[in-house]
């Protein structure tokens, strides 16, 4: 049995790295014995993988099948020729560049994702490779790309903010009859195109409401494309919600909007050929009403009678 | 036995100290030189009792300033401080509102009855219930759980946060001190809800130091442990390293994360302190968080929220309170809503709303309070119209909830009170909501008002509350509010609003019995006037002050009857009969509400305390007559009172004896005066007492000339004494008692002349009684039946000389020396009873058991026996045999012994024969 251990350390605890920086790092082998290999490998794999399932695209519901993968990146470093590794702890640095000069225009890094359909991710696996009688040692570890600084527009000069008005009028789904009557007016503004580094943020004002306000939230929706075959499969869910007002709010009182963006579920709004990336965000205002207790727990995307929504479309970007 | 001959002149001169003069009172503070002085002539251990703790004190005041250097509290940083006042304020928070043994929890507080397995059953069977019915489950969506129960798994969580972080599980951590957050959410625990927060934030502030502690040491050291920087108490973001900040970052993406409003907001503001990480100017996030915090539309969880923001706040070393007033801003529109009247009014609702009125109020004095001790004083103004109070335009609608004002009059340091108090007023007028009575807030004002004394002149202000408060009608609302400004009114000397607000009491008194509180208003006021007039005569000229308490009753009433006899036995002797007679009016209606109500100890004391001094203070002057028709007047008003009674026989005797000093005429005033005494000593309960007082009555009589009535007195007295020793045994204080008043009567019989009879001159109650007194109690009081004895035979003796010690002849009562000197009779009677008293006091010393006191008592008996007779070998066989006994009780050496043997030596001097006789 041998004990040895292999552990990839990364130079930033934070794992973020742009493509034409060095990805700093060390190989870190902890063994009781010295080890004889044929060589210490580094691999750095970078790829989006895309996988089409049923829903909105109703006719291909049987073929759950995954689009073939786009390869960003893959290259094999040899770190340490064939030999022997001496008892104990032994690092092993090394220092990648995945931008290489000679061709810049060829690959597109797409930064880190993590959708429900689109995943890009970018892996680095360590080997070290031994003779037939034993196992070769083999660890992988996940670093985190963000567009280089530099290919970065500055930040936008003045953040677009968009102004919404929520009323009974405004609404595309059937609502309950107390709403209608009784009426309703929420209205603020939101940016909708936001540094990924900083939180969306808006204000929100409720007017007038008669029927008390049990909530309102922030809803961040992402929204992957997929082409397959000659259709473009889209898929809408749920990043995530943020409560902005909890019960019958006063009136006319300025609420901000301040949603801070989670990392990896989120990334620049991407608009390449064989995929998209895009995001949304939903206002959703629900009134207290007996019915909804009724059905506590549902898609917050799915219209109710007693909810109030207005989504507007977000532009993320990575600024410097 | 023959009585020695006395030249008590030529004795008293002999033995007499020399007297020198002095320039200073013996008991006044001595100037140190002298002191010194006296210290070098009298070196001996002298001790003056009077003197003795000064030099302590000077000493304990060298000591003070140290103590409070090392106490004070300049060396200790702000930051402990503010721990401090945030550790008392939660005390009191919980304090303030005790929790039921069952707390009433909605389903929302499921995170604490989730960690208990045991009531997985009991769950189950409820979630049946729930599909059956589920409307009824949505209605009573409330479970119950134990106060215990409920602290218990909070201390649970907070062991589990605190494992999870060490076991470097922080996101665990993280979860659960969410679910902890996420408890504030429910505020159907109402009562329960203070000490909800005081726990919950316990485990936020637990988690947030972590969290800061844990970057902090990123900040300061690599990974590897060596030292990167050091952080100064108010460092910046600019000396964080990157990683630091990154670590920091991430907890505030995940903080950001959490869904609901407000455990996001909670673990911010838990982690708040690490802004200091990322942002030069962390406090800029307060605006943000303070405006999220609109969002909970709960007023309960929204001002507490916002207390916790306050209390993290501090951490960030800012003295911005804009933010704070923002959020009173807020808290305003919140409560006002809460508490506008478009929600329902019934019984219930009130109540409810009362609950959170008073749950939240704590919040709202902690964050107005901290506006106004940060709010640099230049900025205050401004805060001020911030706020609302006094903007520019007088007509701006001024909406403040009535509560609030009531913090912010509260809070507002004494001289913006002062300087602010007619928008302060305008503030008040506009509050008009449930959350407070009006009157409470004028009330506030009144007291804040008269804590400086600040030239500006107040007047306007008082002249308008008190038309204000007069509008509404309303007694007790106006009783309120006069109390608190009658502080400034009478600080001030506005002598017209004194009557303002006097007559306004009296208008709105007529014809209507006062409440309860109303009585308490009253009483307050009442006593104000009495403490601030320090002559009563002034006070009572106050227009309708005597008609007001008239009209007061009960316990008020007496509390201020007490204060104004409390003020009139501080001025001195009464002399004014209109004044007396309300005095005694007051005095009066004080018993008699004591006698109406109840006669406990304690109630009853104070007030015949002040009545008997009161009494004992009138001083009609040279008119006695009215002066004895006033003391009998007290007697029937106060019979109840035994130390007044006392005090009444006093008066009377020293009222017989100014009789007799001013005109020796009225022998009849004399009379009653006497006759008054007679009259009221036995109705006064302790026979000691009564004792003294006959004596002291007869001794008054004797000075009348009224021999035969001081005989009598003597004779009830001694039947005083008598009684306290039948009545079981008497208790040591009473023997000293019994003991010194017979000493007494014994000196005070020198004086009373006996009777002329035919049979020879013999005093009606002479010392044979006392000495069938002195014999009868024997038995039961040895020790001291020597002296009795000793001061039977010392007044056989005195009464035997041919001049007697003393006597009354200033006042034309003959001395039995000049009636009975050298009448045999009258000698041979001294000498039998003093022969009998001999014998018996020689016998009761060998009744003692206690060689000690057997010792003393023989050495006494000598003393005596010495100093009366001639010396004669009867005597010496008995002195000797006395000495003897001494001796071996007490041994050779004593110093008694040794004086006495001195003693008896001088005495023998004079007939050296005897002693050979004895031989």
């Amino acid at each position: 049995m041998s004990s040895a251990t292999l552990e990839i350390k990364l130079s930033r605890p934070s794992r973020i790295y742009c493509p034409s920086e060095p990805l700093d790092g060390k190989i870190v082998v902890k063994s009781a014995s010295s080890i004889s290999h044929r060589g210490v490998r580094l691999a750095v794999n970078g790829s989006v993988n895309m996988q089409v399932r049923g829903g909105s695209a109703g006719l291909i519901e049987s073929i759950v099948g995954a689009v073939k993968p786009i390869v960003i990146v893959n290259r094999i470093i040899e770190v340490r020729p064939s030999g022997r590794i001496a008892s104990g702890t032994t690092e092993i640095p090394f220092s990648v560049t995945l931008k290489q000069s000679g061709n810049d225009n060829h690959d597109r890094f797409y930064e880190t994702f993590h959708g429900a359909d689109i995943n890009i991710q970018y892996l680095l696996t360590a080997d070290v490779t031994r003779g037939y009688l034993h196992k070769s040692l083999y660890t992988t570890m996940e670093f985190i790309l963000e567009t280089d600084k530099a290919e970065l527009l500055d930040q936008p000069a003045s953040p677009e903010m968009v102004i919404f008005y929520i009323t009974q009028d405004t609404q595309r789904h059937p609502l309950l009859p107390e709403l209608k009557s009784g009426g309703f007016r929420v209205t603020g503004k939101l940016s909708i195109q936001c540094a990924l580094s900083d939180p969306i943020s808006g204000e929100l004002i409720v007017e007038t409401s008669a029927v008390p306000i049990h909530s309102i939230d922030i809803h961040i929706l992402r929204i992957e494309s997929v082409l397959f075959g000659d259709r473009i499969v889209t898929e809408t869910s749920l990043v995530q919600t943020t409560q902005i007002a909890d019960g019958d709010v006063s009136r006319h009182l300025m609420l901000p909007i301040y949603v801070i963006l989670p990392r990896l579920l989120t990334c620049p709004t991407t608009l390449a050929g064989p995929f998209s990336i895009e995001f949304k965000v939903a206002i959703v205002i629900s009134f207290q009403s007996e019915l909804s207790k009724m059905q506590a727990k549902s898609d917050p995307r799915t219209p109710r009678l007693w909810m109030a929504m207005e989504t507007l479309p977000l532009e993320l970007v990575r600024t410097r | 036995m023959e009585f020695r001959p006395r030249n008590y002149k030529q004795e008293k001169e002999s033995h007499a100290l020399h007297r020198t003069r002095v320039d200073d009172h013996p008991l006044c503070t001595p100037s140190t030189s002298h002191r010194q002085v006296v210290g070098e002539h009298h070196t001996e251990n002298f001790f003056d009792p009077l003197r003795g703790p000064n030099t302590n004190v000077g000493e304990a005041f060298h000591n003070l300033p140290d103590e409070e250097r090392t106490s004070g509290g300049f060396c200790t940083e702000r930051d402990n401080q503010h721990t401090r006042d945030w550790n008392s304020f939660k005390r009191l928070l919980m304090q303030r509102f005790p929790i039921s043994k069952m707390i009433s929890i909605s389903s929302i507080s499921d995170g604490i009855m989730k960690s208990n397995k045991v009531d997985e059953i009991s769950s189950t069977s409820s979630r049946l219930e729930e599909l059956d019915d589920p409307q009824k489950s949505a209605k009573e969506g409330n479970a119950s759980i134990t106060r215990q129960e409920y602290v218990f798994r909070l201390n649970d969580f907070k062991e589990k946060i605190v494992q999870a972080w060490h076991s470097e599980d922080r996101v665990t951590a993280l979860k659960f001190t969410i679910k902890v957050a996420r408890l504030l959410m429910d505020t159907s625990v109402r009562q329960f809800y203070p000490t909800l927060f005081v726990l919950a934030t316990d485990v936020m502030d637990m988690l947030g130091d972590m969290v800061w502690e844990r970057i902090k040491q990123k900040a300061e050291f690599t990974v590897d442990g060596n030292k990167l920087c050091f952080l100064a108490e108010n460092f910046d973001a600019n000396g964080v390293c990157v990683d630091a900040k990154e670590t920091c970052n991430n907890w505030f993406y995940k903080v950001g994360s959490i869904e609901d409003l407000l455990p996001r907001v909670y673990l911010e503001l838990a982690i708040l302190p690490c802004w200091r990480f990322l942002l030069i100017q962390p406090a800029d996030c307060l605006h943000r968080l303070v405006k999220m915090i609109r969002g909970l539309a709960d007023p309960l969880s929204s001002a507490y929220c916002c207390l916790y923001m306050v209390h993290r706040a501090r951490k960030l070393l800012s003295r911005d309170t804009a933010y704070l007033i923002t959020c009173m801003n807020d808290m305003n529109i919140l409560l006002m809503d809460a508490l506008s009247l478009k929600r329902d009014v019934s019984k219930t609702c009130v109540e409810k709303r009362r609950l959170l009125i008073s749950l939240i109020e704590p919040t709202i004095e902690y964050i107005v309070h901290h506006i106004f001790e940060d709010t640099p004083k230049e900025q205050l103004a401004n805060a001020l119209v911030n706020l609302g109070i006094g903007g520019k335009g007088d007509n701006k609608v001024v909406s403040c909830l009535s509560i609030v004002a009531h913090c912010y009059i509260k809070e507002l340091p004494a001289d913006m009170v002062r300087s602010k108090s007619k928008e302060i007023i305008n503030l008040i007028e506009c509050c008009n909501d449930c959350s407070l009575d009006k009157s409470l807030n004028y009330r506030l004002l009144g007291f804040r008002l008269s804590e400086t004394t600040s030239p500006q002149d107040m007047v306007d202000v008082v002249d308008h509350v008190i038309q204000v408060v007069l509008l509404w009608g309303k007694l007790d609302e106006y009783l309120r509010v006069m109390d608190a400004f009658l502080d400034l009114v009478l600080q001030n000397q506005m002598g017209n609003h004194i009557l303002n607000v006097l007559e306004g009491i009296a208008m709105q008194a007529r014809d209507k019995a006062f409440t309860e509180e109303e009585l308490g208003s009253l009483q307050s006021i009442l006593v104000k006037f009495v403490s601030h007039f320090e002559d009563l005569e002034e006070l009572f000229a106050l227009n309708h002050y005597l008609e007001i308490l008239d009209m007061m009753y009960g316990r008020p009433r007496s509390i201020v009857n007490m204060h104004i006899l409390d003020r009139a036995i501080r001025k001195g002797l009464w002399h004014d009969p209109h004044i007396i007679q309300l005095l005694f009016g007051i005095s009066k209606s004080l018993i008699d509400e004591i006698d109406q109500t109840s006669m406990m100890d304690y109630d009853y004391q104070q007030p015949a305390r002040l009545i008997t001094r009161f009494v004992s203070m009138v001083d009609y002057g040279s008119d006695v007559e009215r002066h004895l028709a006033f003391l009998v007047e007290c007697r029937g008003a106060f019979g109840c009172i035994n130390e007044l009674k006392e005090a009444l026989v006093h008066s009377s005797n020293s009222l017989a004896i100014q009789g007799l000093k001013h005109s020796n005429k009225q022998f009849s005033f004399i009379m009653s005066c006497i006759a008054y005494s007679e009259v009221t000593i036995p109705s006064i309960s302790s026979p000691m007492k009564q004792s003294n007082l006959y004596i002291e009555t007869a001794e008054v009589a004797l000075l009348g000339g009224l021999v035969s009535h001081a005989e009598g007195l003597t004779e009830s007295a001694v039947s005083c004494l008598q009684s306290l020793v039948v009545n079981g045994l008497p208790g040591i204080a009473d023997v000293e008692g019994i003991l010194s008043s017979f000493q007494k009567l014994c000196s005070l019989l020198v004086m009373v002349p006996w009777n002329k009879s035919n049979i020879g001159p013999s005093l009606n109650y002479a010392p044979k009684s006392l000495f069938v007194f002195t014999d009868s109690q024997s038995k039961l009081i040895p020790r001291t039946t020597t002296r009795l004895f000793s001061a039977i035979i010392l007044l056989s003796a005195a009464l035997s000389q041919e001049i007697l010690p003393y006597n009354a002849n200033n006042f034309g009562i003959p001395g039995n020396d000049q009636l009975f000197y050298g009448d045999s009779s009258y000698s041979q009677e001294l000498a039998s009873i003093s022969q009998l008293a001999v014998q018996k006091l020689v016998d009761v010393i060998q009744w003692e058991h206690s060689s000690d006191a057997r010792g003393i008592m023989a050495l006494e008996a000598c003393n005596c026996i010495a100093s009366s007779f001639r010396t004669s070998p009867e005597t010496s066989i008995i002195c000797v045999k006395l000495l003897e006994t001494a001796k071996l009780c007490l041994g050779a050496h004593d110093k008694y012994v040794k004086s006495t043997t001195k003693f008896l030596e001088t005495c023998s001097l004079t007939s050296p024969d005897a002693e050979q006789e004895g031989i």
